[in-house]
C-alpha cells in the first residue's frame, strides 16, 4: 500500500492509524477468531462461565423457594431485581446510539466501536429481560403478559406501563439483533474467505448469507443498514423512556415525574458509553487494537460521556427544584429523604460517580488518559447503579403512609443474581469476541484515507474493493 | 364384572376354549396347574382379589368419609338461625355457644362449615358480646385446630388411653374414699357456672376431705374483695360506659384487657359517635402507668407509677369531699391522709373533680384488676357520693363459691402440698407451674404430690412434671352452662366432637366425683333443670341452646348495703405510706397471649400489640426519659432499641430482658407484660418473648416497687411492624377537639379536602346498568351518558367507613380478617423483614410530647380506590374493577410483578413471598373459611371487603326473589346490614360501618355523609370507598 500523506482534514487525526492497509485490518480483527485464544481470554472466561452457573443456580432456588430469597418486602417491592433491569437496559442503549444515530449523523468515528456496541447491547438486552421475568412471583406464567389469544378472551393490561416494557423491550431486542446481524454479514464472508478449515467455512459460509460483495449486494446492504438505522434511532428514545414510564405513570412520590423520559434516556446513554469504554479499554489492550481504535475514539466518547453525565445532573438538580415548587408535601419529602434519609449515602454515592467524576473529562489531558477514562468509566457505572437504587428503593421506602415505612437490605441471593448476570453478560461477550468480527471490517476499510476515491495513495476502484473479502 | 374366563373344559360339546397354541395341544394341562397352583398359593383368605379389594377400599372410604363429615358431637345440638333443612355443602351454619373469657362469659356464634367450625362471631343475643368478639375470642378456632394438642392421654410420656385412667382411677377412688377423699385436691379455674358447681358438689360429697382451689394469673378478686371491705359483700361491680358522660379510669383498661371489655368498648363508643356537632360525646380520664388501650384513647391521661395511682385517688377524694353535693363519710375523708402528689398536675385534681361533681349521676370511677381492694372501695364509695350506683354504676351479685383471693387460695395449696397433705391433685386447665407467682414455688411443691394429673390442651410445663396428662376438650368441643356477672344463663354447646377425645373441666370433675351421668352434656341439663324446673323444660331448653342465652328472668339486682364507713377508713388509714421511691415493675397481661394460655397461637403471637405494635415478642416497656437515665443511646425514630436490662428484687429472681421505649409511660415504672417466654408449648416454645413470672411474687402480683434495674451488654432485636410513629404532619388521622369540630364541623376537609375535579376520562356510573335488551350484561362497565331511568334498579356501590371516634385501635378487626380470609402468619424473621400479611392493619401515631403523647389510631385496609392506581399498572389485569366498585383480586390471574403494591399509596397489598402455608397438619387446615382461597406463593392479596360474604348476600337475595304470575321478575335487593365484613363484625366497638352507599337509607350512606368524613389521602384523587371519620376528642376546657 502507498504510503501517501494525506493532510487531515481541519486538524482531525486520522481515525485508523496512518498506513495501515486494508490487508491489516482484516488481519488484526480476523485473527482474533482464528487463533488459540489467549490465556487472558480463558480466565476471564473460566470466571464469567462460573457467575453464568451461579446465576443458574440462583434461578432454580429462586423459582423453587419464591421472591422471598430476596430482600423485597411492602413497601419496597421492588430494589434490586428492578434497579438491574433498568441498569441492564440502559447499558444496552449505547449500542443503538453508536450504531444508529451515529451512522445517521455521519460520525465515522463510530466504526471502530459500533460491533463492540451492539454485541454489548444485545448481551445487555439479554441479562434485562431476564430480570423482569424472574422478578415475579410465579414466572411460569410469565407468558400472561403476551397478548396471546385465548379462550377466556382475557387480555393483557394495555394500560400498563409493564406491558409497554415488554413491547419496547423486545422490539428493541429483535430491531438491534437484526442490526448487528445485518452489520456483520461482510465480516462474517470475509471469516468465511480466510477460513482453512470445512467446518469454519461451513459455519461463517451460513451466516454470511451467501455474500459474494457484489455491487449489488453491496447497494441492498447499505439500503437495509439505512433503513434499519431509521428504524432504530426512535428505539433509542423510545426504550428508556417506556422503561421510565413504569415510574413516571405512576402516583409514588419520587416516582411520578414528567423529566423521568428525558432524564433516562441521558442516563441510559451515559451508562452504556460508559460500558463500551470499559470493555473496549479491555480487549483494545488484549488483543492489540491501537491502530483501529484510537486516542481519538476514545475521546470522543469520553466528551459524550461528559455531555449525558452532566444532563444527568442537571435532571437530578432539576427533580429538586421542582419537587420544592410544586409545594407537593410528599414529594418534597421524597427528596430530602433521598438527600438526608436512611439511604444518604446511596443517593452522595450517586451524586459522586455520576455528576462529579465525568466532569474530570473538561480536560484534555485526563480526557485522553486510559487509566483515568478507565476509571471513570466504571465509576460511571457504579453510578448509574445507583441512580436507579436511589429511584426504585429510596421513592419506595418511605412514601405516603408513614405508619407503612420500611427499609430494604440486600440478600446474598440478590448479589448473586446480579452478580451472576454480569456472569452471564461477560461469558457472552466473551464468546463474541472469540467468535465474531469484534471491529467492523467492512466499516473500518471505508474511513481510511485509502478508501477515497480521490486519495491520491488509492485507487479508484479501491472504495468498493476496500469492502469486500479481499 | 361377572365374566370370568372359560375352563378349556368344553362345555354343551363346544369346542374348547384355549389361549395358547400349547394349551390347544394339551387341554388338560392346564387344568393340571390349576391343581397345582393351590399348594404354593397363599391361602385364600388372604388374598386381597380384585374384588375383595374394591370392595374393602370403597367401605374404607365411606368410612373415612363419614368419619370426617360425620365429627359432630353425639347429643343434639341446635344451630343459630336460618337452619337450612338439610345441611347444604357450601353453606355455613351458625350454632350459639360461649365461652369463659378473661373473667366472664362471652356469647359467640361459631360458622361452621360442614360441621367443622371456621370462624368466630359474637352473638348479638349475649349482653357481654352484642354481636362482638375481640382478637383472642377471633382466634378460639386456631387454639381448635392446633395441632401440637395431644390426642391421648399420657401416663408419663407413655401413651395412654381415657380407659386406662377410668381404671386406675376406680382403683384409686376406692383407696380414697376409705380415707373420706383426704389427700385429694383439685385446682381449677375460676367459672361462675351452674354446671360445673354440681360437678364440684358431686365431688366433694363423695370425697367430703377433698380440697378445692382456684388460680388463675391474672385475677379480678381485689374488686370483689374492695366491695366487700365497702359494703361487707363480695358485689361485682358493672359499670355501664354507654350512661357513664365523664368517666374516671384509673389504671383500669376497661376497653382492653378487663373483663366484659367487649361490652364495654360497645357501650364506650355509644356516647362517642356523633352524628353532628351539636351531640354530647363523654370524656374519659386516665390515670395509669402503662399507655393501654384504654389510655390511647383518653381524653386526659395522667401518666403515674401503679403504686402511686392510690395517692391520686385519695387526693381527688380529698378534694371531691369539700365539693357540694358530695357526700363522703367523714370518717373516710379523714383517712385519706395527704399524699403527696405534687408531680401531678393541679387541673388533675380540681378540673377532674369539678367536671365529676357537675356530672353527678352520670359519671364513673373505675379501678382497674391491679389496684388493691382498699383502692376499689374508696372508688366504690366515690361512686356512691357521687350519686352515681343505681345509674352507670351497678353492684351485681358474684359468685358465692369465690375465695377471695385466689393467691392465697394458691398459697393455702401449695403449703399443703409441701407438708405432704395431698397425694393425689387434679390440675383443671391453667398453667401454674408456668404462672404461679414465683415465690410459692409451685414446682416444687408438685415434687411432694406423689400424683399429680393435669388436664389441658397443650403438654406445657405444668404437664411435665405430672404423672398423668390428660387433654382436654376445647371450649369449642365441650358443653357448658355460664352465668355471666349479671345473671344471664348462657349454654356453651360443643361445635365439634373433641377433635382429640378430650375432656372438659367439668366432665373430669364430674367422673372423680362420681356422677353417672358425667357428660356435660348431661351435667348441663340437669343443672339447667335445676334452674327452670322440669315442666317445658325440653321446649326451653331447644330455645335456650338455639339462642345460646336462656330466656330466665335475670335475678333482681341485690340491694346495695350501707357503706361500712368504719371498714373502709381503717384500712385506709392503716395503709397510709410514704412515697415510693426508685424502680418499679407493673406486670400488665398481653394483648396478644393474655396471661400465657394462647401462646401457641401464630394469629395471636403475630398480631402488632394495639400499643407498642411488637410482635413475636414482650419487652420491658420504659419511658423515654427512664431509658436515657439507663443510659441508653435509643434512636428515637426506633423505639424497639434492642437494649437489654437486668431487673433485681428481693424475693424474686432476677430478669434480663430487653428494653421497648414507651412514649406515655410513667418514669421509673418498667412495665413487664405477662404471657410470653413459654417453654413448653411446642411449636412457638423456643425464643418467643420473655417469661417474667419468675419475677411476680404472691405480694406483687400487679406491681412491686423496690425493683433495682441495671442495663446489660447485648442485643435482643425487637420488632415491630410500625417503625415510624410520627405523621411527619400529614393529614393522615385527622382529630379536632369538641370546640374545634363545633366552630368547623368539616374540620377533617379543611385539612384533607377531597378534589372536586374528577379524572379526565368517563367514569363508571353505578346507579344505571344497561339493560340487558341493548347488550348490556350484568358485568357491563360501559358508562351510560344518560339519566337514570326512575325503575332502575340501583347497582350496589359498596363502601366502607371508620369513624376514628369510636375506634379504640384493640385490633379484634385484625384477627378477624385473618380468621376469615384465611391470613397466614410468617413468622418473626420475615415480620423483621416487613413481610407481614395482614390485610387489616392498625396504624397508631404519636402526637405532641413523647411524655404525654397524644395517640391516634387508625385502620388501614384496602381502600378499594374508584381510581385504583394498582388496576391501571398491571401488566395481566390480574387486579381489576367490579361493577360494583370493588378492587379485585383474580389470584390465579396474578404473576406477581408486585407493581400494584408499589403504586399503593396506602401500602395495603400483601404479596405471598415464600410459601407462608408449607406443609399443614390435617388438623390446620380444618381453620380454613372453604370460601375463601387460599394463596400460593407468588401473588399478591389484600382486603376484598369479604367478597365472599358480599356474594353469599348477592345468593340469598337472589333465592329470595319474587316472580309474579305475569313473569315479572321482582328482585330483592341485599338488605343493610345483611352483608358485613369480618372486621365490622368484630369490631367491638362498632367503628366500621359497610354497606351500600345506593341505598339511601342505609348506616353506612349517612355516615359517609357526615361531616367529619374524609378520604385517606385524597389528594391524590384515588377516590377511595373507605372514607374515614375525624377523631373527635373532648378535653375539658379547664385542664387545657
Amino acid at each position: 500500500m502507498a504510503q501517501a500523506e494525506v493532510a487531515p482534514e481541519l486538524g482531525e487525526e486520522p481515525l485508523v492509524s496512518r498506513g495501515t492497509s486494508f490487508g491489516e485490518i482484516t488481519d488484526i480483527v480476523s485473527r482474533v477468531t482464528e487463533r488459540r485464544a489467549p490465556r487472558g481470554w480463558r480466565i476471564l472466561f473460566a470466571l464469567s462461565a462460573t457467575f453464568t452457573a451461579i446465576l443458574g443456580i440462583t434461578i432454580g432456588i429462586l423459582v423453587w423457594t419464591g421472591i422471598g430469597i430476596w430482600g423485597n418486602n411492602s413497601p419496597v417491592g421492588w430494589a434490586w431485581d428492578i434497579t438491574n433491569f433498568v441498569w441492564w437496559i440502559g447499558i444496552g442503549h449505547a449500542g443503538t446510539l453508536i450504531s444508529a444515530v451515529l451512522y445517521l449523523f455521519r460520525q465515522y468515528w463510530r466504526t471502530a466501536i459500533n460491533r463492540f456496541a451492539e454485541a454489548m447491547t444485545i448481551f445487555a438486552v439479554i441479562c434485562a429481560l431476564m430480570f423482569p421475568t424472574i422478578h415475579t412471583g410465579r414466572p411460569w406464567f410469565i407468558y400472561y403478559s403476551l397478548p396471546i389469544p385465548n379462550s377466556m378472551n382475557v387480555w393483557p393490561n394495555f394500560k400498563s406501563p409493564l406491558l409497554w416494557d415488554v413491547f419496547a423491550v423486545s422490539t428493541y431486542f429483535t430491531v438491534s439483533l437484526i442490526f448487528w446481524y445485518v452489520g456483520l454479514i461482510p465480516d462474517f464472508a470475509t471469516l468465511r474467505d480466510r477460513s482453512s478449515r470445512r467446518i469454519r467455512r461451513t459455519i461463517y459460509g451460513f451466516l454470511a448469507l451467501g455474500w459474494r460483495g457484489s455491487h449489488r449486494h453491496w447497494n441492498n446492504y447499505e439500503r437495509a443498514y439505512l433503513i434499519l438505522a431509521a428504524l432504530s434511532t426512535p428505539l433509542v428514545l423510545s426504550v428508556h423512556s417506556v422503561v421510565s414510564f413504569d415510574f413516571a405513570t405512576s402516583v409514588e412520590p419520587g416516582w411520578h415525574t414528567t423529566i423521568f423520559p428525558p432524564y433516562f434516556v441521558a442516563g441510559a446513554v451515559f451508562s452504556g458509553f460508559a460500558m463500551v469504554m470499559t470493555l473496549l479499554l479491555i480487549a483494545r489492550a488484549v488483543y492489540g487494537l491501537h491502530d483501529l481504535v484510537r486516542l481519538r475514539h476514545l475521546e470522543l466518547m469520553n466528551k459524550i460521556i461528559l455531555t449525558t453525565g452532566t444532563l444527568v445532573g442537571y435532571a437530578y438538580a432539576m427533580e429538586f427544584f421542582i419537587a420544592w415548587y410544586s409545594g407537593n408535601p410528599y414529594e418534597r419529602f421524597a427528596f430530602l429523604n433521598r438527600a438526608f434519609g436512611p439511604y444518604a449515602w446511596a443517593y452522595w454515592t450517586m451524586i459522586a460517580c455520576n455528576v462529579i467524576s465525568p466532569q474530570l473529562f473538561w480536560f484534555r489531558r485526563l480526557r485522553r488518559s486510559i487509566s483515568v477514562m478507565f476509571v471513570v468509566s466504571i465509576i460511571v457505572n457504579i453510578g448509574m447503579w445507583f441512580e436507579r437504587f436511589v429511584i426504585i428503593v429510596t421513592s419506595l421506602h418511605r412514601d405516603y403512609l408513614p405508619s407503612a415505612w420500611g427499609m430494604f437490605s440486600p440478600t446474598l441471593f440478590d448479589i448473586l443474581t446480579f452478580a451472576g448476570s454480569l456472569g452471564l453478560f461477560f461469558t457472552a461477550f466473551l464468546l463474541f469476541l472469540r467468535w465474531i468480527p469484534m471491529i467492523a471490517i467492512a466499516e473500518v476499510k471505508m474511513v481510511v484515507p485509502e478508501a477515497d476515491p480521490h486519495h491520491p495513495g488509492g485507487h479508484p476502484l479501491s472504495a468498493g474493493g476496500a469492502r469486500g473479502s479481499d | 364384572m361377572s365374566k370370568r374366563l372359560p375352563t378349556s373344559t368344553p362345555v354343551d360339546g363346544r369346542p374348547p376354549l384355549w389361549r395358547s397354541l400349547g394349551e390347544k395341544r394339551d387341554p388338560a394341562k392346564r387344568d393340571r396347574e390349576a391343581v397345582a397352583e393351590p399348594a404354593v398359593q397363599v391361602p385364600e383368605r388372604s388374598v386381597l382379589g380384585r374384588r375383595r379389594f374394591m370392595a374393602i377400599s370403597g367401605a374404607t372410604a365411606a368410612a373415612i368419609g363419614l368419619s370426617g363429615c360425620m365429627r359432630r358431637p353425639e347429643e343434639h345440638i341446635l344451630p343459630y338461625s336460618r337452619a337450612p333443612e338439610y345441611v347444604l355443602p357450601g353453606i355455613p351454619l351458625h350454632y350459639a355457644t360461649t365461652v369463659h373469657h378473661r373473667g366472664e362469659p362471652v356469647g359467640l356464634l361459631v360458622e361452621t362449615h360442614g360441621a367443622r367450625p371456621t370462624k368466630i362471631e359474637g352473638n348479638p343475643d349475649h349482653p357481654a358480646s352484642g354481636g362482638r368478639t375481640d382478637a383472642q375470642l377471633q382466634a378460639l378456632t386456631e387454639e381448635l385446630y392446633d395441632p401440637d394438642r395431644p390426642a391421648t392421654p399420657l401416663r408419663g410420656d407413655e401413651r395412654a388411653s381415657w380407659a386406662d385412667f377410668d381404671a386406675w382411677w376406680r382403683e384409686k377412688a376406692a383407696e380414697l374414699e376409705a380415707r373420706g377423699g383426704q389427700g385429694l385436691a383439685v385446682l381449677a379455674q375460676p367459672l361462675d357456672s351452674p354446671a360445673m358447681r354440681r360437678a364440684r358438689e358431686a365431688l366433694q360429697r363423695r370425697f367430703p376431705q377433698a380440697r378445692y382451689h382456684l388460680w388463675s394469673p391474672v385475677p379480678y378478686t381485689n374488686a370483689r374483695q374492695g366491695a366487700r371491705l365497702a359494703f361487707g359483700q363480695p358485689l361485682a361491680v358493672q359499670i355501664d360506659f354507654g350512661a357513664a358522660q365523664r368517666v374516671l379510669a384509673l389504671d383500669c383498661d376497661f376497653l382492653g384487657l378487663e373483663p366484659g371489655a367487649i361490652r364495654n368498648q360497645r357501650r364506650w363508643a355509644t356516647q362517642r359517635r356523633l352524628l353532628g356537632p351539636r351531640d354530647e360525646v363523654g370524656r374519659l380520664y386516665a390515670v395509669e402507668g402503662t399507655l393501654s388501650v384504654t389510655g390511647l384513647n383518653a381524653d386526659h391521661r395522667l401518666r403515674l407509677a401503679p403504686s402511686r395511682v392510690e395517692d391520686y385517688l385519695r387526693a381527688l377524694a380529698t378534694r371531691l369531699s369539700r365539693a357540694e353535693g358530695v357526700t363522703l363519710p367523714d370518717s373516710v375523708t379523714a383517712a385519706l391522709g395527704e399524699p403527696e402528689i405534687s408531680d401531678v398536675p393541679p387541673s388533675w385534681l380540681d378540673g377532674a373533680a369539678e367536671d365529676l361533681v357537675a356530672h353527678r349521676g352520670r359519671s364513673a370511677v373505675c379501678v382497674g384488676w391491679s389496684q388493691p381492694p382498699r383502692v376499689h372501695a374508696l372508688a366504690y364509695a366515690l361512686n356512691v357520693a357521687l350519686g352515681n350506683v343505681g345509674r352507670a354504676v351497678r353492684f351485681v351479685a358474684s359468685p358465692a363459691d369465690e375465695p377471695s383471693s385466689q393467691v392465697e387460695d394458691l398459697r393455702a395449696l401449695t403449703t399443703a402440698m409441701r407438708e405432704g397433705e395431698v397425694d393425689t391433685l387434679f390440675i383443671l386447665g391453667g398453667n401454674p407451674v408456668y404462672d404461679a407467682p414465683s415465690d410459692l414455688d409451685f414446682r416444687g411443691a408438685l415434687e411432694h404430690v406423689p400424683t399429680a394429673l393435669h388436664l389441658s390442651l397443650l403438654r406445657d410445663e405444668t404437664s411435665l412434671p405430672c404423672e398423668w396428662f390428660l387433654p382436654r376438650a376445647h371450649p369449642l368441643e365441650s358443653w357448658g352452662l355460664h352465668r355471666g356477672p349479671d345473671g344471664t344463663l348462657s349454654i356453651q354447646q360443643p361445635l365439634i366432637a373433641p377433635l382429640r377425645g378430650g375432656r372438659s373441666d367439668q366432665e373430669l370433675l364430674a367422673r372423680i366425683g362420681g356422677v353417672r351421668a358425667w357428660r356435660g352434656y348431661d351435667l348441663v341439663r340437669a343443672a339447667l333443670q335445676e334452674r327452670l324446673g322440669a315442666e317445658g323444660f325440653e321446649r326451653r331448653w331447644r330455645q335456650s341452646l338455639h339462642r345460646g342465652v336462656v330466656d330466665a328472668p335475670t335475678p333482681p339486682l341485690p340491694s346495695l348495703p350501707a357503706l361500712r364507713e368504719a371498714d373502709l377508713a381503717s384500712a385506709l388509714g392503716e395503709a397510709r405510706r410514704a412515697r415510693p421511691e426508685g424502680w418499679e415493675v407493673a406486670f400488665i397481661p398481653s394483648y396478644q397471649v393474655f396471661d400465657g394460655r394462647f401462646a401457641n397461637l401464630p394469629w395471636l403471637v403475630e398480631m402488632p400489640d394495639p400499643v407498642t405494635k411488637l410482635v413475636w415478642d414482650n419487652a420491658a416497656y420504659v419511658s423515654p426519659a427512664s431509658a436515657r437515665e439507663l443510659g441508653m443511646d435509643f434512636d428515637e425514630d426506633e423505639p424497639s432499641t434492642p437494649r437489654l436490662i437486668e431487673l433485681s428484687r428481693e424475693g424474686a429472681t432476677s430478669l434480663t430482658l430487653p428494653v421497648y421505649v414507651l412514649p406515655g409511660q410513667a418514669d421509673h415504672v418498667i412495665t413487664l407484660p405477662l404471657g410470653w417466654g413459654r417453654r413448653h408449648v411446642s411449636r412457638l416454645g423456643h425464643d418467643v418473648g420473655f417469661d417474667v413470672y419468675p419475677f411476680r411474687t404472691s405480694d406483687a402480683l400487679s406491681f412491686a416497687t423496690g425493683v433495682q434495674v441495671r442495663t446489660v451488654a447485648g442485643e435482643y432485636p425487637l420488632v415491630v411492624t410500625q417503625s415510624h410513629h410520627s405523621m411527619e404532619g400529614r393529614p393522615l388521622a385527622i382529630d379536632a377537639t369538641l370546640a374545634e369540630y363545633r366552630e368547623t364541623p368539616a374540620f377533617a376537609q379543611w385539612r384533607n379536602p377531597t378534589p372536586h375535579v374528577g379524572p379526565l376520562w368517563t367514569q363508571v356510573n353505578y346507579s344505571t346498568p344497561r339493560p340487558p335488551a341493548e347488550g348490556g350484561t350484568s358485568y357491563d362497565l360501559t358508562p351510560d351518558p344518560r339519566p337514570p331511568a326512575p325503575d332502575a334498579p340501583a347497582r350496589y356501590k359498596w363502601g366502607f367507613v371508620v369513624d376514628l371516634s369510636t375506634c379504640t385501635g384493640c385490633s379484634a378487626c385484625v384477627v378477624a380478617c385473618q380468621a376469615e380470609n384465611n391470613v397466614p402468619t410468617v413468622g418473626k424473621r420475615q415480620v423483621a423483614l416487613g413481610r407481614e400479611m395482614h390485610w387489616m392493619r392498625v396504624d397508631r401515631y404519636y402526637q405532641g410530647e413523647e411524655t404525654e403523647p397524644r395517640v391516634l389510631v387508625q385502620p388501614v385496609a384496602c381502600q378499594h380506590c374508584e381510581e385504583a392506581p394498582c388496576e391501571n399498572v398491571c401488566p395481566v389485569n390480574a387486579t381489576v374493577h367490579s361493577p360494583e366498585g370493588l378492587n379485585d383480586m383474580a389470584y390465579n390471574r396474578c404473576i406477581g410483578t408486585r407493581y400494584c403494591m408499589n403504586n399503593c399509596p396506602y401500602k395495603v397489598r400483601r404479596f405471598n413471598f415464600l410459601d407462608w402455608h408449607g406443609d399443614l397438619h390435617p388438623l390446620e387446615k380444618m381453620k380454613f373459611n372453604p370460601n375463601v382461597t387460599v394463596r400460593m406463593r407468588g401473588v399478591m392479596e389484600k382486603c376484598t371487603y369479604c367478597v365472599q360474604r358480599i356474594q353469599r348476600g348477592r345468593i340469598q337475595a337472589r333465592a329470595e326473589r319474587r316472580v309474579l304470575d305475569t313473569g315479572e321478575v321482582i328482585e330483592r335487593r341485599i338488605r343493610d346490614g345483611e352483608v358485613v365484613p369480618s372486621c365490622a363484625q368484630a369490631c367491638p366497638s362498632e367503628a366500621i360501618v359497610f354497606g351500600d352507599l345506593n341505598d339511601v337509607g342505609s348506616d353506612v350512606h349517612r355516615m359517609a355523609h357526615l361531616d367529619r368524613q374524609y378520604e385517606l389521602l385524597a389528594s391524590i384523587g384515588t377516590q377511595p370507598r373507605t372514607t374515614y371519620l375525624g377523631r373527635i376528642w373532648n378535653p375539658n376546657p379547664e385542664m387545657v
